[in-house]
């Protein structure tokens, strides 16, 4: 449905996106994970044609984009990272307005605000200015106004940023719901938790380029172990902590110790060194290794920092 | 077209919301016409100050003198103060030493002293003194124009007496005798008459003008202050202008015609309020500027939060967003205008609907380059900040040099050049063009050419800038 062939932006010196190649497919749940700065929302500007790449080209079902066509853009919705809202005018105002812009007029517009509205339980608070919302309510009409046209693609830039949890799970049951009515959606975020939950498929991204692609279970079969094993990183536990370092890859996050075997370094090997320091073994849990530790990884970086 | 539309509607929508903004587009303009139409007399309901207390010393024995205090009482501006309280509650009638003290302890702020030697025999002209406090020079240039006035066309004999009393140092006794008898002589011989009762007139200084009824209350209030050197005098130099009328038989002496200057210059005219109009387009113009550079920063602030980014991600372009800016500025100059003007008609008597066409077609030429002004703003300023501070200085410049606080002229020549580059000048000259000159539509055309030129060539540099701008991604 999209693709982008070796797409490169550059702002004066800095490259923001480097050759950046991807192939969205229809009904997919694409989520773009990665830091500050990675180049997200710079990749969604270009998706959105509101930027012009400086090399490579994308394409929307084969049509390209570019700012210089506006009626290729009629079939993509974009959700900007910011609130792109009109303050002062109410949410009704706001949705109306935005359906304008996509030709929708009376009867079936009407009809889609309240819709939408009702979808993210503001349905009462319509009238309000936008100004007068809550942080989680400017959000949900942030990106329902993106889908009052029906797109079908949905650009969703770190949808969520300052909201609740409550909130947020709202806004995700929401997207899902419209992704398994086949609405294709690309999700960028920094959150670790919500492209686990929410994507089909991942792309990590960081300076500017995809460093791996694909669902959750590719990408953390790259890791070179089966098992993390995390333990507090206290006084206690540091005389293992240095002797591990020889026997696989020993990273610590938030006070804890992330300890990914090396092959060859058995589980049973492991124990045993707890016990030669006297350490209880319910100090150690066995976690899947999660998408951070793919990240971590991958760019030596840490997804937050 | 409907996106366009579209677009338009929202921004007003959003400006009817802010009403600070619409506080500030409409009302304060209004009010300030108001307050500065009532500052230089223009309200016509109002008929100018009244009860401005004055203080009079009469020293001289001369009637006249005597003739001019009780003109001055009788002048509903002035509040006429002759006695004062002696410590012992008696009054007593003021005098010169009383003044200075009274003056500065604030009993009156004007004070004047018509001395014994009122009409003396070393200068022309009256010899009084005018004693003040005043608060501002406007204050002091209005009484002293409001005494002017009452000598000119109260007591012209005391002028004439002047003459005569100068005359006759000038000539000698003997030769001022023959000079008057001669004059008598000749009157007499043409008209008819007693020589001897003439010349006992002439003398007197009266020269008959006592039979003249004194110059009729100009039609304008506003010109008994407006002639007196009130910031917005009422006329521009125009050469549409018929040279002033003869003026009619009664107003052939000398002093009355000096008070009438003014008014014979729009004798023959309809227009009610020139110096009005002057005010309220000079007014209307600059809170146009003020409103469309707030549209300016109203642009960063969409810009800032993605709003841009929305509306260009969906099938809109960006000349399509831009225009739409540019239309909303029209559209609200054209309504402020509209609103000004007809505060203007209702508070002033200016012709507004006697002009409705010519009047909106030159608004929509001002508006349309102030909205093109208000992108240009936007396009060079980095910032909101910055683009008010901008349009504030330039809307202020351009006020000034272009002739919407005081008429150009006041102003030295390299400034009247530089007025002509503004748009405010070109819009004001529309205003007067309309307005006070009457012209028709054909008339007016080069103006409107000027005028659209403007808004061209601002609107090109204006989008050229903002497409470099990366100011919509
Ligand atoms: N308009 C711009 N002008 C110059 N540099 C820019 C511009 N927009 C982004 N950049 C730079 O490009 C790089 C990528 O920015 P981008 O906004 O795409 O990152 P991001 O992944 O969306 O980050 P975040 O998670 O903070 O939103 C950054 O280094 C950023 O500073
Ligand atoms: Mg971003």
């Amino acid at each position: 449905m999209l693709s982008l062939r070796s797409v490169t932006k550059r702002y004066g010196a800095l490259t923001a996106l480097d050759g950046v190649s991807l192939d969205i497919a229809h009904g997919e749940f694409f989520g773009l994970l990665g830091p500050n700065g990675a180049g997200k929302s710079t990749l969604m500007s270009l998706a959105a044609g509101l930027r012009a790449p400086d090399a490579g080209a994308l394409t929307l079902d084969s049509v390209v984009i570019t700012p210089a066509d506006p009626a290729a853009r009629s079939a993509l919705g974009l959700v900007p990272q910011s609130i792109a809202l009109f303050q002062e005018l109410s949410a009704e105002q706001n949705l109306h307005t935005f359906g304008r812009l996509y030709g929708l007029r009376g009867a079936v517009l009407r009809e889609r605000i309240d819709e939408a509205l009702t979808a993210v339980g503001l349905a009462d608070r319509r009238h309000d200015p936008v100004k007068n919302y809550s942080g989680g309510m400017q959000r949900r009409l942030n990106l329902i106004a993106a889908l009052l046209h029906r797109p079908k693609l949905l650009l969703c830039d770190e949808p969520t940023v300052g909201v609740d949890p409550q909130s947020r799970n709202a806004i995700f049951d929401f997207l899902e719901q419209r992704n398994r009515e086949g609405l294709t959606i690309i999700y960028s975020t920094h959150y670790m938790e919500e492209a686990t939950r929410l994507c089909s498929r991942i792309g990590i991204i960081d300076h500017g380029k995809i460093h791996a692609l694909g669902t959750l279970d590719e990408l953390l079969t790259r890791l070179p172990f089966d098992e993390e094993i995390v333990f507090p990183a206290t006084p206690v536990t540091a005389p293992l902590a240095a002797e591990l370092g020889a026997h696989g890859a020993l990273t610590t996050l938030e006070g804890r110790h992330h300890f990914q075997a090396a092959t060859g370094f058995k589980l049973s090997a492991f124990y045993a060194r707890t016990e030669a320091h006297g350490l209880s073994p319910q100090l150690f849990t066995a976690a899947r290794p999660s998408l951070e530790a793919v990240f971590l990884h991958l760019t030596g970086r840490n997804l937050r920092e | 077209m409907a996106i366009i539309l579209t677009l338009v509607r929202k921004d007003i929508a959003t400006f009817l919301r802010n009403r600070a903004a619409v506080v500030v587009t409409f009302l304060v303009p209004i009010v300030l016409i108001y307050i500065f139409g009532w500052v230089f007399g223009l309200n016509q309901k109002d008929t100018g100050p009244t009860d401005i207390r004055l203080a009079i010393v009469n020293a001289s024995t001369n009637p006249a003198a005597q003739k001019l205090v009780d003109a001055l009482k009788a002048d509903p501006a002035f509040h006429v103060i002759t006695t004062t309280d002696n410590p012992d509650k008696i009054k007593r009638p003021l005098t010169e030493e009383d003044l200075r003290p009274q003056i500065r302890d604030g009993w009156y702020r004007f004070a004047v002293v018509i001395p014994a030697d009122v009409v003396s025999t070393d200068r022309i002209g009256l010899h009084l003194k005018i004693l003040s406090d005043p608060r501002n020079d406007i204050e002091a240039q209005t009484v002293n124009g409001l005494l002017q006035k009452t000598i000119f066309s109260n007591v012209p004999e005391l002028l004439g007496q002047s003459l005569q009393a100068r005359a006759k140092q000038f000539l000698g006794d003997s030769r001022f005798n023959k000079f008057n008898h001669s004059i008598a002589d000749t009157v007499a011989t043409a008209f008819g008459g007693d020589p001897a009762k003439i010349q006992r007139t002439i003398e007197s200084g009266s020269f008959g003008l006592d039979r003249i009824t004194p110059p009729a209350k100009p039609a304008d209030p506003s010109l008994r202050r407006l002639d007196n050197g009130a910031p917005a005098p009422a006329t521009t130099p125009n050469p549409a202008t018929p040279a002033a009328k003869p003026a009619p038989a009664t107003a052939q002496d000398f002093f009355s015609r000096l008070v009438k200057i003014d008014s014979e210059q729009i004798v023959g005219k309809s227009v009610k309020s020139p110096a009005a109009t002057r005010m309220v387009g000079g007014w209307a113009i600059m809170f146009l500027l003020f409103a469309v550079s707030g549209g300016a920063a109203a642009f960063f602030d969409e810009a800032n939060t993605g709003v841009f980014q929305r509306i260009l991600s969906a099938p809109v372009s960006r000349a399509q967003l831009l225009w739409s800016r540019f239309l909303y500025g029209v559209l609200l100059g054209l309504f402020q205008l509209m609103i000004i003007f007809v505060v203007g008609q209702m508070m002033y008597g200016i012709d507004v609907f006697g002009h409705l066409g010519n009047l909106i077609a030159v608004s929509v030429a001002a508006a349309s380059a102030c909205s093109a002004f208000g992108m240009l703003i936007a396009a060079l300023a980095p910032n909101a900040t910055a683009a008010s501070g901008l349009s504030t200085l330039v809307v202020m410049v351009m006020s000034a040099t272009g002739g919407a606080w005081f008429p150009m002229s006041f102003m030295p020549e390299f400034m009247q050049t530089i007025g002509k580059f503004t748009l405010v000048y070109w819009s004001m000259e529309g205003f007067l063009q309309v307005l006070w000159a009457e012209r028709t539509f054909v008339e007016l055309l080069p103006i409107l050419g000027i005028l659209t030129g403007i808004t061209l060539v601002v609107m090109t540099v204006a989008i050229w800038r903002l497409k470099k701008k990366q100011i919509f991604a």
